[in-house]
């Protein structure tokens, strides 16, 4: 037993310093739920690592802030942990907390309604419009989801990808901008990917203006991350190229 | 929105050093941490403009240690987006009896870049720029507090021994699990994991005391 503690205690370094596998990871984490002093030797530890990581601080990009700064508006905030439970205890629902994410998002929300508003004027016969409108209400029915979020990640090829997504309605809208443009025999195809499984969410469509009208994926969960990879024109089952973008979702 | 904040990157030199000692009574150490805590408080209840203030202290250390460690500045661009938007997303689960303010959004940060680089695809280039890299002040310090920090870091480090200060270096900067610290240092993983936990120790303490 003794020797087992020690062992467990040498993990406290590779923790701090995030070399422990998953497994090591969580068996550490176990530990230090009932064992003070390695909490310590934990906190001592990741002090020295922040140390080491001040030391190489770097000025970071022009653009960066802006974007981070957009982004952050756009996207809502986890409410905090023990007074969501006491509020829960006492059985009320929290109002508050709730209503800045939920305006922000609805600023976002906005650009997406527009991209929505541009399908359907870009579509022309009734088979067409039916589709969209059905689409559309799918749509609307994501972005007033009582748990709808926002994500957002650049593309490897530029360009960059927003999503808004719902795990209760498990769907999500996903929308591009300032993708490549590709050859007539080439498609960017959507997929949502879990370990070991990429499952096919749909075709981007022509680009207008740089930007793609919104495509809306179901079956989502909070395990997928979101994948865009380049295939033959018609799409695939299965992805044959290395994503040019993938991202992953709030939880 | 307006920066009612002080120079860029300005850390807490008792943070920056390293395991400050407990207090008695338990209250966290002194520190201008507090103003980083006090900012995360305010950015918890969805306040952009401290979160704006935020960013400006955060983002540099936090950006240095990702490029640290992915290397490509694109990817560390896009990284660094994504831990600056967990910060803003998981404010309020800060909690300042596990650590500084810094320390909580710094080891996001690290996840993050680890996360990242283990996930690569492309793990033949990743093997190609893996060749141990000791730590090099040439290689860093682009902001005058970053190279106050690694001045002291560069000094500690030196008084390692070299398994010791090659395995931290590749565990934390490099992103290298213990095996692959292992394998590249050619020693057994035990001894692998004792070198980080005695070399960490030792460099808190360096940091700690010389000042």
């Amino acid at each position: 037993m003794r020797l087992f503690s020690r062992r467990v205690h040498e993990l406290a370094g590779g923790y701090a310093l995030d070399a422990l596998d998953d497994a090591e990871r969580e068996r550490f984490e176990r530990h230090l739920a009932r064992c003070s002093s390695c909490a310590e030797d934990v906190r001592r530890m990741t002090s020295t690592a922040t140390a080491l990581a001040v030391a190489v601080a770097a000025e970071p990009p022009p653009g960066l802030k802006a974007r981070v700064l957009a982004a952050a508006a756009a996207t809502p905030q986890l409410p905090p942990l023990p007074a969501a439970a006491a509020r829960r205890r006492h059985g009320r629902r929290v109002a508050r907390s709730h209503w800045l994410p939920r305006l922000a998002l609805g600023v976002a929300a906005a650009g997406v309604a527009a991209a929505v508003a541009l399908a359907v004027v870009t579509v022309s016969t009734q088979d067409r419009l039916d589709r969209v409108q059905a689409q559309n209400q799918a749509i609307a029915a994501v972005l007033a989801a009582p748990d709808a979020q926002i994500a957002s990640a650049a593309s490897s090829v530029g360009g960059r990808a927003t999503v808004v997504l719902s795990y209760a309605e498990q769907k999500m809208i996903f929308t591009s901008t300032g993708l490549p443009a590709l050859p007539n025999n080439k498609v960017y195809e959507l997929w949502l990917l879990s370990t070991g499984s990429a499952r096919a969410a749909g075709l981007l469509p022509e680009p207008t203006d740089g930007k793609t009208a919104p495509v809306l994926a179901a079956g989502l969960t909070s395990a997928d991350k979101v994948g865009v990879t380049v295939e033959p024109a018609g799409g695939t089952s299965a992805p044959t190229t290395t994503p040019i973008l993938v991202m992953t979702l709030p939880d | 929105m307006t920066i009612p904040t002080g120079p860029r990157h300005r850390v807490s030199r008792v943070e920056a050093r390293g395991a400050p000692a407990p207090r008695p009574d338990g209250s966290p150490p002194p520190g201008d941490d507090t103003d980083l805590e006090r900012l995360l408080a305010l950015v918890a209840r969805g306040d952009q403009d401290a979160f704006e203030a935020l960013y400006d202290k955060l983002s540099g250390p936090a950006y240095g240690l990702v490029r640290k460690v992915l290397r490509d500045p694109a990817q560390s661009e896009e990284v660094t987006q994504e831990v600056m938007l967990e910060v803003w997303r998981a404010a309020s689960r800060f909690d300042p009896a596990r650590g500084s303010a810094t320390s909580w959004a710094l080891t996001i940060a690290h996840r993050r870049a680890v996360d990242r680089v283990r996930s690569e695809t492309a793990s033949a280039e990743r093997e190609q720029r893996s060749a141990p890299f000791p730590f090099s002040v040439d290689d860093v310090a682009e902001t005058v507090e970053a190279s106050m920090e690694a001045e002291q870091v560069r000094r500690c480090l030196e008084r390692l021994t070299e398994l010791q200060r090659e395995a931290i270096t590749l565990a934390y900067y490099g992103g290298f699990s213990y095996p692959q610290v292992a394998t590249k240092l050619e020693v057994a993983l035990g001894t692998v994991k004792t070198r980080i936990r005695d070399g960490l120790m030792r460099l808190g303490n360096c940091l700690g005391r010389s000042s």
